[in-house]
């Protein structure tokens, strides 16, 4: 009875049992059923993302070729050191092992890792490791997970801080910057871990330059090791750029600047930053850019440390302006060739007027810097020797008006538009500028300044090459540019820069020519830079200038062209803090253009390639062969002599002007 | 004894049995990357196939042993098992926080693993003779004490999955004996009520692991690791799978113990849908013929020991499957026949020659 109950109730138990059994296996393949069909698609995206890494390929960037076709930025390979993150942090005994191994500090690595949060993107941690490093990291692979090594081209300067300012510098792109790139434009070729221009023509022609990044698609394990090549986008290289900077001279200009400098300190004037501009003045191409100090641009090409970083930055001197274009300062004395433009064009002076210098003007007690007098000048002898007192009158009988006409004229108070990022306009005094900035009335003895080139005028070294081009060629005005040509991919031109005519400067040959006969005579023997060409094969047309400065030493300022007949050069040198022109900066210019025009014997060797040349001439200095001189025999008349040799050279219209000027 | 072998084994249960086997092993294969590296003699996959053919043996050499002669050994049987449980606990190596293992020359092994089975065999005896006479709690006693010691042994280990086991090996053998359905109400309700107190008793890990049961992103690197990547592998098996050997996430690693707990989830991913289901459902024969032997058994130590032995699988497939598809929360129990493991398999095995034996043994009885 009890055993027929129990089978019966077994019975029961045993379906029960069943039912139970099957309810749990019907709901694991519901569950399975929503895991794998309903939600399908979403963990096999979820799959893949473990998987699968973008690893961004970086493209070379496009070569900068100087005007002979030297590299003068380029690229080589490097060994870079990065990190694939996992999302997790980074193991700190492998942390650890890796700072050891690339010998940065840990905190380095980890701030490095934290800036790229959220990414799946390699980090890059190091770059352009020695093969010793590489040797022992590859020996370590196992010990660190997600490391990997890979060769990438990287940016390389071949002599470094030549044109730094002008050339640039590269540098990562940030996490902040992509976003706002994204945010700009979706499409942005802009990816993490692209190398972008920073400033300079890196900065200016960085979507020319910058090419477009590749990518691999790479199948990676959980500790993010790549194990397979999935998928590969080719990188499209950067295109070429094809610059106006003449590599020899730019170098000759640099070196010139360092040794100026080092030879200045070593006389106790504390000059510590220089410009020095080379122009064509037929065309406005740049030969030359200096501005001094500079910097390494390789060190940021390689990750610049924080130290390399703190040096320039707290650098006094600015090491990152390009002082050629950004830097403002008052003209000083190369003014007065605005001045003397502004009086002869307007006939306030007659060339041959002469006015006597008694130390001080008559009107106002201003005096020469160095209170000398130097008696009855005339216009030509005003200009060579640079006095004052001569312009002060100039200035007086002008007017600030007409002097600041002519003044925009010749390019001042405004940018010259050169492509480059940070030019500055300058400034010109004014009676309006004075009311507006200091709400105050213009004084005679303000104009008197401006005249001489101080005052409120402030004008940038690249301004003033164009000044000094327009005194060269005439009066063309043409815009400097530093790229003549860019390149297609495949080396072909895609567009070519050539002369840009900004405007025709409108004071007649007369007056250029009786400037530029001064000029020449600057550099001629009593001029105020006399002794820097003594002996020199060519004629220089300069001016020197020596600047006050209200907030130290005076700027020392030369502008030159040569060949004074044929123009085909124009150099402007300011020394910061330099003092006299003529001691500061002209030897600056002097050195350039002794590589430009292959003069050996440059600066102290100059006397033995003047005695050198001296056999042959008989004792003359001022020129051998190439000038076809005929009035260069007497140096002391040379103001006379070579004006009437330079009529018969290529300014055909120049004998009938210059004819009364000499009487 | 040949011919009745032949004649009178389920061969559903064997079918079943090796297929499960085989699928594990390749399964085993293809997450130990056997498919890159080779097969060699010390190798994961080496071990199981060599455990495998032992047992076979062993299964066949069972045949001529009846079970019924086990009704002696349960109490030995009993102390066998506490003994291990000790043993374990005084020179058992450490592994992911848990003393569980004995090493043994080559072998590691798992005690824990073999005493589901001991415990089978001493429960069946202890409570053969209270079927049905299971109607007060005073009844139960006896039996919640004989189950408890090694229970809360084994629990200390610490080694929750196994003491689950063993408890819901002796809720099968309780509800098959007949107990009172007005007591396992009473039971129910209690332990709902009691459950929160349970918290308590679990170690860190435990707690832990239920509450990234409970949100696995609390901890997407850490404890809720293993569940995110166990559903992406799952999931992203999609209706056929990846293929074999193909799965990304367990060949690259993101699946961690892809060939023991974690092995429903390469299924999943390698196999597909399909595959899984096809897996379920030979687990589900397997079970299915278990509780048909358990009623077929010319005696109730038979029956209480084919329940056993089902409730056992029933209660690992559950939990397996559950763990991996993100359902159950992660406790160390692998899946029968397919997890690596030569103590799981050896346990499994054995269940399963004793199944036969009984099954062999109740057509006899019919004549």
């Amino acid at each position: 009875m009890l055993e027929a109950l129990y089978k019966k109730n077994k019975k029961g138990r045993f379906d029960a049992l069943m039912y139970i059994v099957s309810a749990i296996f019907i709901i694991l393949i519901i569950r399975l059923f929503y895991l794998q069909i309903m939600d399908g698609e979403y963990y096999h995206t979820k799959a893949e993302g473990n998987r699968l890494r973008m690893v961004s390929v970086t493209a070379a960037r496009g070569v900068m070729y100087d005007r002979n076709g030297q590299i003068v930025a380029g690229s080589r390979p490097a060994y870079t050191v990065s990190i694939v993150p996992t999302g997790q942090d980074i193991d700190p005994d492998e942390l650890n092992r890796l700072a050891t191994m690339l010998n940065i500090k840990p905190d380095v690595i980890q701030s490095k890792i934290a800036a790229h949060k959220g990414g799946y993107e390699p980090i890059r941690l190091a770059t352009d490791i020695t093969m010793d490093r590489v040797t022992m990291i590859e020996e370590h692979r196992h010990e660190l997970p997600g490391v990997t090594i890979d060769v990438e081209p990287l940016r390389y300067y071949p002599y470094d801080s030549l044109a730094s300012q002008l050339f640039g510098y590269v540098g990562e792109v940030s996490e902040d910057e992509l976003n706002e790139l994204k945010a700009e434009n979706p499409e942005t070729p802009v990816g993490p871990g692209t190398i972008l221009g920073r400033s300079g023509l890196e900065k200016m022609y960085d979507d020319v330059l910058r090419g477009i990044d590749g990518g691999k698609q790479v199948e990676v394990d959980a500790t993010g090791r790549p194990v397979a090549e999935v998928g590969r986008k080719d990188t499209i290289p950067g295109r070429d750029i094809h610059l106006t900077i003449d590599l020899p001279l730019q170098k000759a200009a640099e070196k010139a600047v360092a040794d100026q400098l080092t030879s200045l300190r070593s006389q106790g004037i504390p000059a510590q930053g220089a410009a020095v501009v080379a122009m064509d003045p037929n065309t406005g191409a740049i030969l030359a850019m200096v501005s001094a100090p500079g910097f390494n641009p390789n060190w940021f090409a390689r990750g610049i440390t924080s130290a390399q970083w703190n040096q320039l930055n707290n650098d006094p001197n600015h090491p990152f302006d390009n002082k050629v274009i950004s830097g403002e300062y008052p003209p000083g004395s190369p003014f007065k060739i605005i001045t003397g433009a502004a009086a002869l064009e307007l006939k306030k002076v007659t060339p041959n007027e002469m006015i006597f210098d008694s130390g001080r003007h008559w009107l106002i007690d201003k005096r020469n810097a160095e209170g000398e007098a130097l008696g009855w000048l005339d216009f030509n002898t005003a200009l060579a020797k640079s006095d004052n007192v001569y312009f002060y009158e100039m200035g007086n009988r002008v007017g600030i008006e007409e002097l600041d006409r002519f003044a925009k004229l010749f390019g001042l108070g405004e940018k010259t538009g050169i492509k480059l990022y940070g030019e500055s306009s300058g400034n010109l005094a004014s009676p309006e500028y004075k009311r507006k900035v200091f709400d105050q009335d213009w004084y005679l003895g303000e104009t008197f300044d401006a005249a001489i080139g101080q005052s409120f005028t402030l004008v940038t070294p690249i301004q003033m090459a164009m000044m000094m081009s327009e005194v060269a060629n005439g009066g063309i005005r043409y815009q400097p540019y530093v790229v003549s040509r860019i390149d297609n991919s495949d080396g072909t031109p895609a567009e070519i820069f050539g002369p840009k005519k900004m405007g025709v400067l409108q004071v007649s040959k007369t007056v250029m020519d009786l400037i530029r006969n001064a000029l020449r005579d600057v550099t001629a023997e009593g001029g105020t830079a006399g002794a820097l060409f003594k002996g020199w094969p060519i004629e220089i047309a300069g001016k020197t200038g020596t600047a006050e400065n209200s907030t130290g030493r005076d700027h020392g300022w030369f502008v030159a062209y040569a060949p004074y007949d044929k123009p085909r050069i124009v150099v402007v040198a300011l020394v910061e803090q330099g003092s006299f022109g003529a001691g500061s900066a002209g030897p600056i210019v002097r050195d350039v253009l002794a590589e430009y025009f292959h003069i050996n014997g440059a600066g102290t060797d100059n006397k033995n390639g003047t005695n050198a040349n001296g056999s042959t001439t008989g004792g003359n200095t001022n020129s051998v062969t190439n000038n076809n001189s005929l009035g260069t025999t007497s140096t002391n008349t040379g103001n006379t002599a070579s004006g009437s040799t330079d009529a018969s050279g290529d300014n055909s219209s120049n004998t009938a002007v210059t004819g009364p000027q000499q009487r | 004894m040949w011919h009745r072998i032949w004649r009178e084994w389920d061969w559903t249960v064997v079918v079943c049995t090796l297929l499960l086997i085989s699928v594990g092993v390749v399964i085993i294969g293809s997450a130990t990357h056997v498919n890159r590296d080779g097969l060699d003699i010390n190798d994961l996959v080496s071990k199981q196939l060599m455990f495998f053919v032992i047992n076979t043996v062993v299964i066949v050499m069972m045949q001529w042993f009846d079970y019924r002669r086990l009704r002696s050994w349960g109490r030995p049987l009993y102390f066998i098992t506490i003994l291990l449980l000790v043993a374990v606990m005084l020179i058992g190596t450490s592994a992911l926080g848990a003393q569980r293992w004995i090493q043994i020359g080559p072998i590691t092994i798992q005690p824990s693993e073999f005493t589901k089975l001991l415990m089978i065999i001493s429960m069946a005896q202890m409570m053969e003779n209270r079927v049905n006479k299971l109607n007060t709690f005073r009844s139960l006693v006896p039996i919640v004490l004989y189950v408890g010691i090694p229970t809360l042994l084994v629990f200390k280990q610490p080694d929750l999955g196994t003491s689950l086991v063993y408890l819901a090996i002796l809720c099968g053998m309780l509800f098959v004996a007949g107990i009172r359905m007005r007591l396992v109400q009473i039971i129910v309700g209690v332990a709902v009520v009691l459950a929160p107190l349970g918290w308590f008793v679990l170690q860190e890990y435990q707690k832990q692991r239920i509450l990234v049961f409970l949100n696995p992103n609390i901890d997407p690197f850490g404890a809720g690791y293993h569940i995110i990547q166990s559903k992406i592998a799952i999931g992203s098996g999609m209706i056929l799978g990846k293929g074999l050997f193909e799965g990304t996430q367990s060949q690259l690693n993101f699946l961690p113990e892809n060939h023991t707990d974690f092995i429903f989830s390469v299924i999943g991913e390698e196999l597909g849908f399909v595959g899984c289901v096809i897996v379920l459902l030979l687990l589900f024969l397997l079970i299915y013929r278990s509780i048909m032997i358990a009623r077929s058994a010319n005696d109730t130590f038979g029956t209480l020991l084919a329940t056993g032995i089902g409730s056992m699988l029933v209660f690992e497939v559950l939990v397996n499957v559950g763990m991996t598809t993100g359902i159950m929360p992660v406790t160390g129990i692998p899946l029968p026949f397919i997890s690596y493991g030569v103590s799981a398999l050896t346990t499994n095995m054995i269940s399963v020659g004793l199944l036969l034996n009984i099954a062999m043994h109740r057509k006899k009885l019919m004549f």
